[in-house]
């Protein structure tokens, strides 16, 4: 992570203190083009984070580089950023084209020939679509297109990294499952690496390449989207990232890149990333998704489970059906298929090895 | 004027339903006891405005001695909102963004002078700016600027009593302008300065403009301070006073009547001047 | 509910209480029947005297209380005739005033009482400009050096202003000194004038003024050092006001010619106290009052010279005789 030599922006070992709040050696790193989620609970600290990369607090320990240059020593304006936070920030007292233009740097930043018309104002509303609205006050948009003013404005000054502070919070879930999309996609194209911060994990599901969970000022996981959220790193953050199935194990038996863990009554088979000894106890982390509903095949498969359907619970296009098959455990299924389903059932479900994680705690 | 219940009342007559939402029994019983505090205002302006014939009207206006005090009322008035404005405005900005030990005890001194008797603030600046004071004997040995008697003392006594309003008001103004506007227009590339005048100060105008206007008007009207610094050249209320000494109230009252048709005027101009100002900032 | 939920509505109430049971007794007793208030207003320069003498009658006449007010003597008789304020006793610094102000139709006095004498004179401090040279032969060269900063009330509102100029007028004949009064208020021009000598006191301890036009029961009532003028000139003896007309002011009210300083009382036609101001008068203008007059700095008047005797309370009559060359 700190030693990355080819990454866009980077942050080592950043520490800080703010009143009674700690930010305690961060490091980050974020590639060009890429997006990195900073997710956490509210009072986790992923705000500060922002803000200090940002240049808004100064830190006690720590350095921040920006496109290759080093910006710890360097004020907010000199650092080539765009921020984006909740509700968009635009100035109520100047028309969208004027807001647009404010972000425009003199002398223009040395990346702006590569920005849609070379980073000249006018072309950015085109490009965002929202030309038609130049004379508009920020008032009158909606959120989208609030959004889309943002970006232009936050673009005009060619930035070499983009920063957003949960921009949707304050939006219906709709607008968001929008705004999220669009916001990807013009991401993508516009190829600057961008760190954002949120505590909404559909936020993080959506837009993140990589991840990096926060707790109380301290960085608790890094890694790809997949991997955060398939293997957490304990169950706190297997709750946040929205794990149903937490089971208290022991491990039974090691066999190398597997382990057979006692779980109540059962044993499961579990693939581990690394051997664990026998008789330690293990927390397993298991997707409902995972848990698959298994047909009347003959012939013994990993992990398969007897129960009863001691639930059905109907969540829009899914149905959660919670099993006591020993333990309990939830599973998804789609709504047409749990119409099969009641309450007392016999059910059998299988779980791949792989989808279950053993966690230290 | 129609109360809330009747237009409520006429509105279901028409067969739409009255709005369940609004409170118009609060918003009557507001009307109602501020009525009492306009009337309170306007009464006895308009009963000293009916007590002036037209022919003594403008009479007064004729008289270029009394022309002339309006006018040198306006004009300090006008010296003194705008030092209030130059120094009092950055003050209001550190009080409203930063914090300090004593914070508390600079906010309660620029509320002093409203509490000081006037005469007692017109000695306390004779003592300083007169031509023995501590401010005033060096100025006038470098500069020649004088206080007494002049219209600098005019403006510092009217400066005195009128600054803490706008102090006040554009703090106010400050504080409701989201400092995170501030902070992206610094990640943009403004720097401090660039941002508090192109965003903060706009965005803050409304509140900065009702504290000048506040302070314009309160020198205007200032008599005790003014009248120990400067008796001559004759201020708008040192006339007025005059005028009631030489002849009587008729001529003491249609002065006043004169000053007050002035000042309705500027402020009128000035509150439009205001109201241009963002109104849908909070949306 | 816990202990400290109902501790703030039942404190608040509280005090509510406290304070309208605080209130209470006088918003009542502004209705019930009050002891007697004589209600003087007076000019400022008889305030010193008049603390001493209004001390006196309350003790003498028991369950009164005088409450005075002081200003210019023109701004105190036009608060009665102009603004139409309840007043039982006006005293003034010049006897003119009551005459000129309130014997008018409607008339609102129909005699007055002179009750001590006054000089004008100039007063100043160690800080004074040529504070150590000045003296009662050289003053009015003195006063007319250039830097030399004079203060005086206007003589348009005022009637030390005017009083002032007079005897400059006075002076400059007396000394055969063409140009004197010129020169001396050359001195003190607008920028140095007040609506009253009293306002610029300050200014003349503060040391923006060099010299204040003042009257000699000031000076000694505030121990400010004051110059000896001759009584020929300083309006002092009513003996000498034939030789006082020459001294003329030009006004914004026209020309006045000097009269004695001669500060004069009287009742308020249709006062709702008038046995009690009868009794005032009658204290100030008797030996003790007197002598509180001349205790700070009054010249006394004796006797007492009253004009329109006929119209005063008989009791009144008695004390006085009618004005000479009225």
């Amino acid at each position: 992570m700190s030693g990355a030599p080819n990454a866009a922006v980077a942050v080592e070992a950043l520490t800080l203190t703010l009143g009674a709040f700690r930010l305690d050696a961060i490091d980050l790193a974020v590639g060009a083009g890429e997006i990195l989620v900073v997710l956490g609970p509210n009072g986790a600290g992923k705000s500060v984070t922002l803000e200090t990369i940002a240049g808004f607090h100064r830190p006690d320990r720590g350095r921040v580089r920006i496109g290759g240059r080093e910006v710890t020593a360097l004020p907010p304006e000199r650092r080539n950023i765009g921020f984006v936070v909740q509700s968009f920030g635009l100035f109520p007292h100047l028309t969208v084209e004027a807001n647009v233009a404010l972000g425009r740097r003199r002398p223009a930043g040395r990346h702006s020939a590569a920005l849609p018309g070379g980073g000249e104002p006018n072309a950015l509303l085109h490009y965002f679509g929202v030309a038609h609205l130049a004379r508009r006050l920020p008032a009158d948009l909606s959120p989208g297109e609030k959004q889309r003013v943002a970006l232009a404005r936050a673009l005009a000054g060619a930035p070499e990294l983009f920063l957003f502070d949960e921009p949707f919070s304050a939006l219906d879930t709709e607008t968001r499952t929008q705004l999220r999309g669009e916001l990807k996609s013009f991401l993508r194209q516009l190829n600057i690496p961008a760190i954002f911060v949120t505590h909404d994990r559909a936020d993080a599901h959506t837009l993140a390449d990589r991840i990096v969970v926060l707790r109380q000022g301290r960085i608790v996981q890094t890694g790809t989207a997949a991997a955060v959220f398939a293997r957490p790193a304990d169950s706190a953050i297997a709750r946040f990232v929205g794990v149903d199935n937490i089971l208290d194990g022991r491990v039974a038996e090691s066999l190398g890149a597997m382990a057979n863990i006692a779980v109540g009554p059962r044993t499961l088979r579990a693939a581990a990333s690394s051997a664990i000894a026998a008789g330690t106890p293990v927390r397993l982390a298991i997707r409902a998704e995972e848990v698959a509903i298994a047909g009347a095949a003959a012939g013994p498969e990993l992990n398969r489970l007897d129960g009863t359907v001691t639930g059905l619970q109907p969540q829009g296009p899914l149905v959660s059906v919670a099993i006591d098959c020993g333990f309990a455990l939830k599973a998804y299924v789609l709504t047409p298929q749990a119409r099969v389903l009641a309450i007392g059932d016999a059910i059998s479900v299988t779980i791949a090895p792989d989808a279950i994680h053993p966690m230290q705690s | 004027m129609m109360g809330g219940l009747e237009l409520n009342a006429a509105r279901q007559a028409r067969g739409g339903g009255g709005d369940p939402s609004r409170p118009y029994g609060l918003y009557l019983v507001c009307w109602f006891l501020g009525s009492i505090l306009v009337a309170f205002f306007t009464v006895p302006l308009i009963a000293l405005t009916l007590s002036q014939s037209w022919t003594n009207f403008v009479g007064i206006a004729r008289m270029a001695d009394v022309r002339a005090a309006i006018g040198l009322s306006l004009e300090g008035a006008l010296l003194s909102a705008t030092l209030a404005a130059v120094i009092g405005v950055p003050l209001a900005y550190v009080l409203a963004r930063t914090e300090f030990p004593g914070k508390g005890v600079v906010a309660a001194l620029i509320d002093l002078p409203l509490a000081v008797p006037h005469t007692v603030a017109g000695i306390a600046l004779l003592m300083v700016f007169g031509r023995q004071g501590v401010v005033g004997a060096p100025l006038q040995a470098l500069t020649g600027l004088r206080f007494w008697g002049t219209l600098g003392g005019i403006v510092v006594a009217m400066l005195f009593v009128s600054a803490p309003y706008t102090v006040n008001a554009a703090r106010i103004g400050f504080e409701a302008v989201d400092p995170r506007l501030e902070k992206i227009a610094r990640t943009l590339g403004l720097g401090p300065w660039r941002t508090f005048w192109r965003i903060t100060l706009p965005l803050a105008r409304r509140g900065v403009l009702t504290g000048v206007t506040l302070t314009y008007a309160r020198s205007i009207s200032e008599f005790g301070a003014v009248v120990i610094l400067v008796y001559y050249p004759m201020t708008a209320p040192v006339m007025i006073y005059e005028l009631f000494l030489r002849f009587g109230l008729d001529q003491a009252a249609g002065t006043a009547v004169l000053l007050l048709a002035v000042s309705l005027a500027l402020f009128l101009i000035l509150r439009a001047l205001a109201r241009s100002a963002p109104e849908r900032e909070n949306r | 509910m816990r202990p400290t939920q109902w501790l703030r509505p039942v404190a608040a109430g509280s005090i509510t209480a406290g304070l309208i049971a605080a209130a209470l007794p006088a918003l009542l007793t502004a209705q019930a029947a009050e002891p007697a208030v004589l209600t003087v207003f007076a000019a400022g320069t008889l305030a010193v005297p008049f603390k001493t003498i209004n001390a006196l009658f309350e003790s003498q006449n028991a369950g009164v209380t005088v409450q005075a007010q002081y200003g210019g003597s023109v701004k105190m008789a036009k608060q009665i005739t102009e603004l139409h304020q309840d007043a039982d006793i006006l005293a003034v610094a010049d006897y003119n005033v009551i005459p000129k102000y309130m014997f008018a139709a409607p008339a609102h006095a129909s005699w007055y009482a002179g009750i001590a004498r006054n000089a004008i004179t100039f007063v100043y401090t160690d800080k004074s400009k040529f504070a150590g040279e000045i003296d009662a032969g050289n003053w009015y060269k003195v006063l007319a050096r250039p830097g030399v900063e004079i203060g005086r009330s206007n003589p348009d509102t005022d009637p030390s202003g005017y009083q002032t100029v007079q005897m400059l007028d006075l002076a400059e004949k007396f000394y055969n000194a063409p140009g004197l009064e010129q020169g001396i208020l050359a001195n003190a021009p607008q920028k140095n004038m007040r609506d009253t000598e009293t306002a610029l006191i300050s200014a003349l301890q503060l040391g923006e003024i060099d010299y204040l036009a003042i009257y000699r029961s000031d000076a000694l009532q505030r121990h400010l050092k004051f110059i000896d003028l001759p009584a020929k000139i300083d309006l002092s003896e009513p003996a000498q006001a034939a030789s006082y007309k020459q001294g003329v002011a030009h006004t914004k009210n026209g020309d006045l010619t000097a009269t004695p300083i001669v500060y004069a009382i009287t009742t308020v036609n249709g006062s709702q106290n008038a046995a009690l101001a009868e009794n005032y008068v009658a204290l100030v203008l008797s030996p003790p009052g007197q002598a509180v007059m001349k205790d700070n700095g009054f010249g006394d008047f004796h006797p007492a010279y009253a004009e329109n005797v006929a119209a005063m309370p008989v009791d009144l009559q008695k004390l006085v005789r009618p004005w000479p060359g009225s």
